[in-house]
Parts: structure tokens; sequence; C-alpha cells
């Protein structure tokens, strides 16, 4: 297992792409946070303000980084699109089965990194929420802690997301498409539809993202959304798809010609 | 017991059949070549029997084990089709990649590197190798561990003349120290030269196998001798030659015309025939039978594909 996310870091550490767009991405969530605040606090009058609660101060800031979190993700999922579908391009997955890896392992190793990346990404929130809660000064709290489970369940439904795409189309272009139109734009259509059109609440709340982001909405619109279900349950209809992921990307390795 | 045993191996694309029920046995201590004209099949029979490609029908056996574990394949130095390394890592690098890999230690990617030759260039990036020297370093990275088994699939692809009388080289050394080497090529000159066993396959069906000797003497046109020839109105000579006795097959050449003639045929008889058909011969060779021209009588004169 660490011998898989050795050798995968072999890969990595040389490829200046992912040097400079994980140090961008990594200063992009303080900087978002920051961005995020400052316009809170200089564009809305005091009174909407008041009405909003503080998303920027002990404990709502868990939530408030959470939901920045989920948008943030297109980004190391685009990493990951790149990383896998490079493989395919550079025909090494064939290499590596060659050398001896099994095709399990190979999947084995993305699995690893990625698991990586989420903890890392999880870390690096964890530590601009303690940033943040520094220079409003509101008072540290583990109240809302919860979202960082969260967080780290959101993280790994995207990038597993974007890694089955990748196994699935073998094509950076049409994986990374599909990717960011779903994420983006027909996720929430679709979603919109099925809940008030066609009346299918909560189904609409279960799609494959939306599941997760809905574990960490807009701070002060969580009483708008209705029907939302339960936390366990969006916990577990993640759970599923990541596993759904993981099964048809190995599914697919494993069978096919490489 | 062989080192690699192919039975009935059978691999279809759609109703493309790239490979028909080939069986076949590598001794050990061998340089076993696959002999076939572009397309044949000779890269998806390595690639099932690595595990990239998955057959059809039918088995094969790594020293007698069916199938190919991944314990095996750390064991066999294999180069497949083109070299595959990242772009951005330096040679050094990817070398470093595939060591880890097979589960050996660094120590010995300099003494590969040094074999072929690229150790000076072992720091540049892999993408700004020339394709001669991106061959050497897959060449290398197969040499990594010193393994028993080496499969080669076009070894000397895109090298310069020197590069490949030094790939040659050291194909025959490697086997001289007791290695079995499993080359596919589709240089009859190549295999003639460096292999001890050939297997010749056309259209994914394998029309002849045994020892280079062998498959040289035995004739499926029993005794036959070949000549070249060529003259300046190449479509008059053909219909002339077709008429003459004794010649078997009349073949298109770059040059001219490949006549596959019986053994007892003259020179001099040709020449006769030819002027007194109003045809100066330009040039009239009569040829030791090479593996060549038993490539062409088994596997026909047009290029399949």
């Amino acid at each position: 297992m660490q011998n898989l996310l050795q050798i995968e870091w072999l890969k990595l550490k040389n490829y200046r792409a992912f040097k400079v767009f994980g140090i961008i991405y990594l200063l992009g969530i303080i900087a978002v946070l920051f961005i995020s605040y400052t316009m809170y606090t200089n564009i809305p009058p005091k009174e909407i303000q008041a009405m909003l609660g503080d998303p920027f101060a002990f404990p709502k800031l868990w939530n408030t980084m959470g939901w920045l979190n989920g948008w943030l993700l297109y980004f190391p999922g685009w990493l990951i699109i790149t990383l896998c579908v490079n493989e395919f391009t550079f025909k090494t997955h064939r290499q590596n089965i060659i050398d001896g890896w099994s095709r399990k392992e190979f999947i084995q190793a993305k699995l690893l990194l990625i698991l990586a990346f989420t903890v890392v990404i999880t870390i690096i929130n964890i530590l601009s929420v303690f940033i943040m809660g520094l220079v409003t000064g509101s008072g540290f709290s583990f109240t809302g802690f919860e979202n960082v489970a969260y967080m780290f369940l959101q993280t790994l439904c995207y990038m597993f997301f974007a890694f089955f795409l990748a196994i699935l189309l073998r094509k950076s272009g049409l994986a990374a498409g599909i990717f960011f139109m779903f994420g983006l734009i027909f996720e929430f259509l679709l979603s919109a539809l099925i809940n008030y059109k066609m009346d299918a609440k909560p189904v609409g709340y279960l799609l494959p993202l939306q599941a997760s982001d809905e574990l960490l909405p807009l701070p002060f619109l969580k009483q708008m959304n209705q029907g939302v279900p339960e936390a366990y349950v969006l916990v577990i209809a993640c759970l599923l798809y990541c596993s759904l992921y993981i099964f048809f990307a190995f599914r697919k390795f494993t069978k096919d010609d490489l | 017991m062989s080192v690699l045993s192919v039975q009935q191996l059978t691999k279809h694309y759609g109703a493309i059949r790239a490979l028909d029920n080939v069986s076949f046995d590598v001794p050990q201590g061998s340089v076993f070549g696959i002999l076939g004209p572009n397309g044949s099949g000779k890269t998806t029979l390595l690639g099932i029997s690595m595990d990239i490609i998955k057959p059809t029908s039918g088995q094969f056996y790594w020293m007698g084990q069916p199938g190919t574990s991944e314990q095996q394949r750390r064991q066999i130095g294999t180069l497949l089709e083109t070299p595959n390394f990242y772009p951005y890592l330096s040679g050094y690098r990817n070398l470093e990649i595939v060591a880890a890999i097979k589960g050996r230690g660094q120590n010995d990617i300099d003494r590969v590197l040094q074999v072929v030759n690229l150790h000076q260039r072992k720091d540049s990036k892999f993408a700004t190798f020339s394709l001669g020297m991106k061959q050497r370093l897959a060449i290398a990275s197969t040499l990594l561990g010193d393994p028993d088994i080496l499969v080669f699939d076009e070894p000397t692809n895109g090298l310069d003349p020197a590069g490949i009388a030094e790939i040659r080289t050291l194909i025959k050394e490697l086997n001289q120290q007791g290695k079995t080497i499993i080359m596919a090529s589709h240089i009859l000159d190549e295999v003639e030269r460096v292999c001890t066993h050939v297997a010749i396959i056309q259209k994914g069906i394998l029309k002849t196998i045994g020892t280079v000797q062998d498959v040289l003497n035995t004739s499926s046109v029993d005794n036959t001798v070949s000549v070249d020839v060529s003259a300046e109105d190449i479509n008059h000579l053909k219909n002339v030659l077709s008429s003459l006795n004794g010649v078997k097959q009349v073949i298109d050449t770059a040059t001219g015309l490949t006549l596959i003639c019986e053994e007892g045929i003259k020179a001099a008889a040709i020449n006769q025939h030819c002027f007194n058909n109003g045809i100066v011969l330009e040039q009239l060779n009569l040829k030791k039978k090479s593996l060549e021209t038993r490539f062409l009588e088994i596997t026909g004169t047009k290029s399949d594909r």
C-alpha cells in the first residue's frame, strides 16, 4: 500500500503542472475565504448582515468553509482527471502493468492518491478556518466541527467522480467537460426539475454531487431549502456513490484491453 | 521446460481476427523471433502474454505457470510496441519508477543506462529525447534487475545503423549469458542475424515455426532459388519471364523483379530468353536462399494488413 503511494509520488513530485497548480489551489482556499469575508463586511448593509448571522465567525465558520470547499473542488477534480488521462496518453498505464503491477494495483494506487489529496485538502481547510477565526477574533469553537467530516466526504465524492469519468472515458477533454458541465450546470437544473417540477423531493437532493453539497448548504440559506433529507441519509448516499465509482472503475480497468 | 508456451491463442477485434489459434513453445536459452508483416498480430500476441490484452480464447504459460502474475512480470524485461515513459521526467527518474514497480533497488539504474550509452543524457527530460534515445531508454528499462527473460517488440525501431548494430550485439551477448529472448520483428535480416528460432505469422495465423536453419532449409515450394532481375520496361519483362520454363513465381520488388525458380535454372538461360524477346537486362543476380525468399514464399507478395 505504502509502496503504491510512494510510486505515485515519484510520478508527481517533478510534474511542474502539479506543483504550480497545487500551490495556487492550496493558497486559493485561504484567498477565497478572505475575499468572500471582505465582500461580506463591505457590501451588504448592517441590517442584512445581522439577518445573515455572522458566517465568518465561529461556529458558522466551519459551515461557510465547507460551502466554499464545494466550489473549489473543481480544481483538484480537474487535476485528478489530468493525472489519470495522462497515463492513458503516455501509455504508461500499460507500462506499469508490463513492469509488474497488477491491474488492481494500478487502480489502488490512484485511489490512495485521491485519499492523500483529500486528507491534505481537508487539513488546509481546517487551517484556513483557524486563520480566519484569528482574524475575526470571534472566539474559537469546535461546535460545528462535524462539518469537517462532511468536507472530507464531499471532497472524496468529487475526486472519485472525476476519477471515475477519467477511467471510463480516457479522454481529458471529454471527462473534464462532463465533470464541469454536470457539476456546475446540469446537476443544478436536474435537481430543480426533479424537486420542484416533478415534485419528487427529496430525490433531487440525492444526485451524485448534490448529495454531498447538501451536507454543507450556504449557512444563511439553510432554512429556505425544504425537504432536504437527514444528514445520515446524505452520508449514506455519498458513500454509496463513492462505492459505485470505485466498483465500476475497477471493473472497467480489469476487464478491458488496455 | 519452455519459457513461454502459447496454446490455441485467439483474439478477435469485432470481425477482425488478430490472432487465430496460434500455438508454439519458446525453448529456454533461445533467441526466439516472431516474424510477420505490419499488423500481423505480433504485438497482440506479446500484449496478451503481458496481461494488457485479454485473449478471446486460448492459454499461455510462463515457465509452466498458466497466465501471467505480477510477480512473474517483475522477473521479465519487456519492451512492447513503443517506449512508454513520463515525458516530463528525466530518463533517470523514469527508470526510478520502473525499478520501484519491479521491486528492485535504485543501484542498477546507472549500469543499465551505461549499457545502452545513455548515461550522459540521464538527467534530460524524456520529452527531449530523439526517437533512438527513447528506444535506448526502453531497452535500458528492460535490463533493470538483470532478468533471465527479455521480450523485445521491434527492438531496433528508430535507431540509426550504429545503434541497430549495438542492440543486435547486445541481444547476442545477453543470449550468451544464458538469457532467453523473445523478439518480434518485421525485419527479416534482423531475425536471420540474431535469432536461433523463428515463428512466422501473417494475418494472425502461424505459418511456420522452427529453428532459423530448419525454416530456411525446408521449402514449401521444394528446392527453389531466387533471382533478382530488372530492365527498363518492367511490365514487359514480367510478361516475358512468366512464360519461361522453370520460373514458378514472379514478385515485384523496389528495384525490379524477384523470380522464384526451380533449382536447375541457369542465369544464362534467363538472359538468353530475355534477349530473344527484345529485352536487355540491367540486373541479373542469382541468390542463395535467404529468409527473405522464404518469407515471401510463405506470406505471399502483397503487403497485407
